[in-house]
């Protein structure tokens, strides 16, 4: 497996800049009995940088498999699928996706078709980490070349490949349909939700030791009149027979209100766009910024994500990508070129890519299973 | 098995209860009296089941001597009103008759559905009339609906329309509208109770509902008449479930809760709170008081300091407490001693129902507390107050505290301000919704003060104090009488209540003690008849 | 138990009439006693039409001096101040009253109620609940609303039921109509006929319901018989109540008078949108509530369902409020810091707006259907009134009030009425008067009156 303690050397300017600090606030821990915070998650969104007139994509967004495919149709065949013919707009989208050589759908067989070109990010600027520790776009021991971002906090070295990757499609922007639909659909059906837990906090403020758990829960959200999330609802963790389905543990620790993790492997479930997920992300980091009453929380979250977990969600998503302006056959070929991270031993080809995503969250009493059976899914 | 511990001190109490002779009371009248809408509810579903919907509006009653129960005994029918009854009505005929219904709700089958049944109408309007009326029909009185059933089912080819019609007819008699009770001549020449009208007030009293197969035989023998069979039947109605639903009907009552049917919180100030947390507040709590005053057969003053309680998950949110079913039900729960939560006043139900929309009220809690909970009264405000005095646009008053101390200042506000604010503000650290909060306006409450010169800190400690003010117990001795008799309690009943008060203590303020003793006396049942109309009702 | 079913029928069947399929043609004779004097006509009947009566209430009164100028003797012109701004368009339809007292005798000014107790009955209540004598809409009622479907129809914006400002007796109350689409059902639902439809042919469960109600009825009042005399007087409103159904019954049996200005509104929230219908004292949701309830009324006065109709804006309290603010319109007037600059309470003056607003939309909403040659408003007589005359202070003397409408041509508009203290029922007695009752004084101790309004009759 992992060599956790090489990984953990790689400190961003979250982490290094807090092991100071929490030498201070041992000295300044409360006495007083270990407390648990929990969070819901609320809005999940992957990190991009988006600017007003799109200067990070500068030849403008991808084109989808519905252009992709009229394009590839004769004349004749165009007209049958005109407002004049007779074939209705869903069957228009069923077709579309079927543009292989022998009516294939190409997001599940992405490799029927050869893959159109695939616009990728070409701003300067990225949320995320500085994952490899590097600075110039060199390989290491545990990623591939790659060009790296400078932070929008000027931090160098920034790895975020999964944004180079999906930026400039219109779909995966924080308004596009991707996006917007997974928070939607799991607002409404209560599927995939995380919960954060935060135990042994001796004082919410500063705490030098504290332990980060993930799950995932099976109540659905609460919502006020008003349809917002309502804080301090339970929610049960999701653990058949007491034993959590999802469950990640990080050590980590409270820097003025701000809670840091060190990097460890984890599994965050996620549901959207009709499809659940396990998001294997490696050497994953947490930053969660409690708000003063305690009622709420944003945070970033960034590490290694699985590329085949990435193209089994794109490519799970089909028609929807007609309304998302996206290209399964493109997205595909083009994930595995820009992987950084834990290249495979026997290609030497990288199988992860450098991502970030900011979430918000709201306080949740997190219930545990009556006999809890210790369980660790993460990496699985 | 609980049952069974509860049955047990019943007997236990039924032996220690021959002490003082009981006090003679002069009675009331016999009454006319409006069921309320929780009566009419029960009386339908003990009918024909709690499948049957019974929906549309009442009229209001006026909460009279703090209960709806004894407006009741006022309570009148309006236009609007029976046009309501008559549809509900209509409605509940619909659902019995129906193919799903009616094989189990109607005894017997017509010999064949497109006619009349006279045999068949009449076996089915003569056994649910009974318990519709809550005595044995008279001739005409099951003659109407026969009659009307077999012309209906003439004219529309059905009989089950037939069936219809007559038992929509039935529901909208004043027989079933009202209970009308009826006086008779005993042995001796002396004016008593009839013995069905005896039967409806002690399943009225134990049930909030009418009576049932064997306490009707009761009254049908004549046997309702002996100390003996009251007592009996006193005893096995105390053992039936039904008795938990009487006790809530009378707590919900004297807490005032059907004023959760128009409880409104701004959704900007309070988003937690919804109508899910309003509805299960008001269960927390009556739950609470039976788990004390039933299910343990406790102290009736328990119900203020207990720090045992129930919780669901929208209570979870407003109490900050987590639940282990977020997705419905109910688990028991403890606040932990050092909590600032214990007992009814705590609750979110008692501070949220009492409070304005988008804040607390010192006020308007200290009166519910007052009124509803120590029997006192508490004088509407003046007509002519200058409040003037409170609008200094320099006020520095942060707190609800600093507010309603210029109230006191001023002589005319004075006299009801210092009953119910002290008391009402001993709550504030509990906000409109019914959140915990320490500070208001960025000022730390100060939650203590004095209930007739016991001193407190907070609003536990008010409850403690509640606990050992002997108007609390005095209090639900008179609303629980008032609730049986549906009227105040007069003059020359303050023997009885005396009387009934110091039962109530001798055994340890039991509640179920209180209501057993109520219900085998003989104030119960003792009535002077009113004036007989001796004019023919016009028309 | 014995019983006797094998008798013989009863000599007179309870079903006295038909039903299916065999027509019950029958008409009742034209009322004439409420005819607009000027013969004012339905232009397709050529039948005269009739006046009918109604009420609206708001709580809490008017800003003093910003409302409405002070003048000191009745006269033509009403000079609206800030608060009143959207009735001065409709001056001409309505008068203004002010000056008028509420003299109690000693008797106690229970706040927010005595207000409008005494004013829609005149008399003084004696307890904070007690209503003394029937209100003022329901003595009309009585007089003009028998032929119809309902006496009277009372709704209310506020969300709050029991607030209704109509009854006969402290326990003899109705509650109000606060759901819209439970006052749509009542009104305009299965049992509506619609006056203008071509082939009437009446629903045989009509006459099911008269009969079963009828024969119940015979056998209840062998009831009255066994009980004391003060509940045979409750025992009686019963059997009137059962009266008033059985004559809507009648009603249902036979086509409504043909009304032109009649058009059945549609539901306020077809394709179950019913979640979506709030109720409560938010102000947006009261405002909203008291639009689509207006339109209703008015309708259900233009398809002659009933003569008489209430509405209730805000109660007496007014517990109205804005989201997010934590005091009610209510609290406002006590504990809002009165502007000197401004020389009010600043929030409480703008729910007060906001409620002239709405006098404004109802006046707009009988204004804008057709009747005969004018509109609807023209056949009417609208009674607004609150409980105080500043609701800081709870005054009840001055309480202003307003009347819309000419009662179809008998009263002048346009007036600013002013009573120099005499008792407020001087407008209830002119306004009973107008509507045709013939009585010579209405109130009781001091506020009894013999005296109408004799400046605003025409």
């Amino acid at each position: 497996m992992l060599d956790l303690n090489q990984r953990s050397k790689s400190l961003s300017n979250w982490w290094t800049a807090g092991t100071m600090a929490a030498a201070v606030a041992l000295l300044a821990a409360s006495p007083a009995q270990a407390k648990t915070l929990g969070f819901v998650l609320t809005i999940w969104n992957i990190a991009q940088v988006e600017t007003k007139f799109i200067d990070e994509c500068p030849e403008g967004f991808n084109i989808g498999y519905d252009e992709l495919w009229w394009r590839g149709l004769s004349k004749d065949d165009r007209a049958k699928y005109t407002d004049n013919g007779l074939r209705t707009r869903l069957d228009r989208y069923f077709n579309a996706i079927r543009r292989g050589p022998n009516k294939e759908d190409v997001c599940m067989n992405p490799t029927a078709v050869a893959a159109p070109p695939h616009l990728l990010v070409e701003g300067k600027q990225s949320y995320g980490l500085n994952l490899d520790g590097d600075t110039e776009g060199k390989a290491g021991a545990n990623s591939c070349a790659h060009e790296n971002f400078e932070g929008v906090d000027g931090t160098k070295g920034v790895d975020n490949q999964m944004y180079r990757l999906l930026g400039c499609v219109y779909g995966f922007r924080s308004y596009g349909q991707f996006e917007v639909n997974a928070n939607e659909n799991r607002k409404s059906n209560g599927n995939g939700m995380t919960l954060f837990e935060i135990t042994n906090v001796d004082d919410v403020k500063n705490d030098p030791d504290v332990t980060v758990n993930i799950y995932r829960a099976i109540d659905p959200y609460t919502l006020d009149g008003a349809g917002q999330f309502t804080p301090w609802a339970s929610y049960r963790i999701d653990a058949p027979d007491g034993k959590p389905r999802y469950k990640t543990t990080l050590k980590g620790r409270i820097e003025n209100g701000v809670v840091l993790t060190e990097a460890g492997d984890s599994n965050v479930p996620f549901y959207g766009n009709y499809t659940y997920m396990n998001q294997l992300i490696r050497d994953m980091r947490v930053r969660l910024e409690i708000s003063d009453d305690g009622a709420s929380a944003k945070g970033m979250l960034a590490g290694y994500y699985d590329v085949d977990q990435l193209l089994f969600y794109v490519t799970g998503l089909g028609p929807i990508q007609s309304t998302a302006i996206s290209d399964c056959p493109a997205i595909h070929n083009a994930a595995y070129k820009v992987a950084d991270g834990y290249p495979d031993p026997n290609t030497g080809k990288c199988t992860s890519l450098s991502s970030a995503f900011n979430f918000k969250a709201v306080a949740a009493f997190i219930v545990h299973p009556k006999k809890e059976v210790e369980s660790a899914s993460a990496g699985k | 098995m609980l049952k069974r511990v509860v049955i047990a001190s019943f007997a236990t109490l039924t032996l220690a209860a021959c002490g003082e002779p009981e006090p003679v009371v002069k009675g009331a009248a016999p009454m006319l009296r409006l069921h309320t809408e929780a009566q009419y509810r029960n009386a339908i579903a003990d009918v024909f089941g709690t499948q049957v919907v019974v929906g549309g509006s009442f009229d209001p009653l006026i909460r009279t001597n703090g209960l709806l129960t004894v407006g009741s005994a006022a309570g009148a029918i309006t236009p609007a009103g029976l046009e309501q009854y008559d549809r509900r009505a209509r409605t509940i005929a619909a659902q019995v008759v129906s193919e799903v219904n009616r094989d189990v709700l109607i005894p017997c089958t017509p010999a064949d559905a497109k006619r009349a049944d006279a045999a068949c109408a009449a076996e089915f309007f003569s056994r649910v009339g009974k318990f519709l009326y809550r005595r044995p029909l008279t001739d005409l009185e099951l003659k109407t609906p026969v009659t009307v059933a077999g012309e209906i089912a003439a004219t529309t080819g059905s009989f089950y329309s037939g069936i219809s019609a007559g038992l929509s007819g039935m529901l909208v008699s004043p027989a079933f509208l009202f209970a009308i009770e009826t006086t008779e001549t005993d042995s001796g020449g002396k004016p008593r109770l009839d013995a069905y009208s005896k039967a409806s007030r002690l399943s009225f009293l134990l049930w909030n509902s009418g009576p049932d197969e064997p306490l009707m035989a009761a009254a049908e023998s004549g046997a309702i008449h002996t100390d003996k069979a009251v007592a009996a039947q006193v005893d096995r109605m105390l053992t039936s479930p039904k008795v938990e639903a009487g006790l809530r009907a009378f707590f919900n009552d004297m807490l005032a809760f059907d004023e959760f049917a128009k409880i409104e919180k701004d959704s900007i100030i309070y988003p937690s709170f919804s109508l899910a947390v309003a509805e299960d507040s008001r269960e927390q709590t009556l739950r609470t008081i039976l788990d004390v005053v039933f299910t343990n057969n406790g102290d009736y003053r328990d119900i203020f300091t207990t720090r045992k309680t129930f919780m669901s998950g929208p209570l979870g949110r407003i109490y900050r407490i987590p639940v282990d079913r977020p997705d419905g039900g109910w688990m028991p729960y403890e606040f932990p001693e050092n909590d600032p939560r214990a007992g009814l006043l705590t609750h979110v139900s008692f501070a949220a129902l009492y409070s304005h929309p988008g804040r607390s009220s010192p006020t308007i809690r200290g009166r519910a507390i007052r009124e509803s909970l120590l029997c006192q009264r508490v004088p509407d405000p003046p007509g002519d107050v200058d409040f003037s005095l409170f609008n200094d646009p320099n006020s520095p008053n942060k707190t609800a505290r600093d507010r309603l101390t210029a109230h006191s200042v001023e002589p005319a506000c004075a006299g009801c301000h210092k009953l119910t604010d002290p008391v009402g503000l001993a709550m504030e650290q509990i906000d409109g919704a019914g959140q915990y909060r320490t500070e208001e306006s960025g000022v730390t409450i100060d939650p203590s003060g004095d209930l007739d010169g016991v001193a407190y800190t907070d609003a536990k400690g008010l409850g403690v104090a509640m606990s050992r003010n002997p108007a609390v117990p005095a209090c639900v001795v008179n609303r629980l009488y008032s609730y049986a008799t549906n009227k105040a309690p007069e003059r020359d009943e303050r023997d009885f209540m005396a009387y009934l008060e110091k039962d109530f203590a001798d055994n340890g303020y039991r509640l179920t003690r209180l209501l057993r003793t109520i219900a085998t006396s003989n104030a119960l049942f003792t009535v002077t008849p009113a004036p007989q109309q001796t004019a023919a009702v016009t028309n | 138990m014995t019983f006797h079913i094998r008798r013989a029928p009863p000599r007179r069947s309870v079903l006295r009439g038909a039903v299916n399929g065999i027509a019950v043609g029958f008409t009742l004779p034209f009322l004439d006693c409420f005819l607009t004097d000027n013969g004012t006509a339905e232009a397709a009947t050529g039948r005269p039409l009739p006046v009918r009566f109604g009420t609206w209430y708001w709580g809490l009164g008017h800003t003093p001096n910003h409302a409405v100028k002070t003048k000191n003797q009745t006269g033509e012109g009403i000079e609206f101040l800030t608060e009143c701004e959207p009735l001065k368009k409709h001056m001409h339809r309505l008068n203004h009253y002010s000056g008028f007292n509420m003299p109690l005798d000693g008797r106690s000014n229970y706040t927010h109620f005595t207000g409008w107790v005494a004013s829609r009955t005149g008399s003084a209540p004696g307890s904070n609940f007690e209503i003394p004598a029937p209100t003022i809409d329901l003595l009309i009622a009585d007089q003009i609303g028998t032929r119809q479907r309902f006496l009277t129809i009372d709704a209310s914006s506020c969300g709050i039921a029991r607030e209704n400002y109509s009854a006969r007796s402290t326990n003899n109350r109705a509650a109000a109509e606060i759901s819209p689409l439970n006052l749509y059902a009542r009104l305009f639902g299965a049992e509506f006929v619609d006056p203008n439809m071509a082939d009437f042919k009446p629903d045989p469960q009509v006459l099911v319901r008269k009969s079963v109600l009828t024969a119940f009825n015979d056998q209840s009042k062998a009831l009255a018989t066994k009980i004391g005399s003060a509940d045979k007087a409750r025992l009686d409103e019963y059997f009137t109540s059962i009266r008033q159904i059985e004559q809507q019954l009648d009603l249902q049996m036979q086509q409504p008078e043909p009304n032109m200005a009649c058009s059945v509104p549609a539901s306020p929230a077809p394709d179950g949108a019913e979640q979506n219908m709030p109720m409560g004292l938010e102000v947006e949701t009261v405002v909203t509530n008291h639009k689509i309830m207006s339109k209703m009324l008015a309708m259900a006065v233009a398809c002659n369902q009933t003569n008489v109709v209430n509405m209730v804006f805000s109660d007496n309290f007014s517990h109205m409020r804005r989201p997010g603010q934590t005091y009610t319109h209510h609290l406002l007037t006590h504990e809002e810091t009165w502007d000197k600059d401004l020389g009010y309470q600043p929030v409480a003056f703008w729910f007060n707006c906001r409620t002239m607003q709405a006098l404004a939309t109802y006046i707009e909403t009988f204004d804008a259907i057709k009747e005969g040659n004018g509109t609807l408003l023209d056949n009417m007589l609208i009674y607004a009134v609150t409980e105080t005359n500043y609701a800081r202070v709870h005054s009840i003397d001055g309480v202003p009030a307003y009347t819309i409408g000419t009662a179809g041509g008998r009263l002048k508009t346009g007036m600013h009425v002013v009573g120099n203290g005499d008792p407020i029922t001087r407008i209830g007695l002119t306004l009973m008067q107008t509507m045709g009752l013939s009585l010579d004084k209405w109130g009781t101790k001091s506020l009894q009156t013999s005296k109408p309004i004799s400046e605003i009759l025409v």
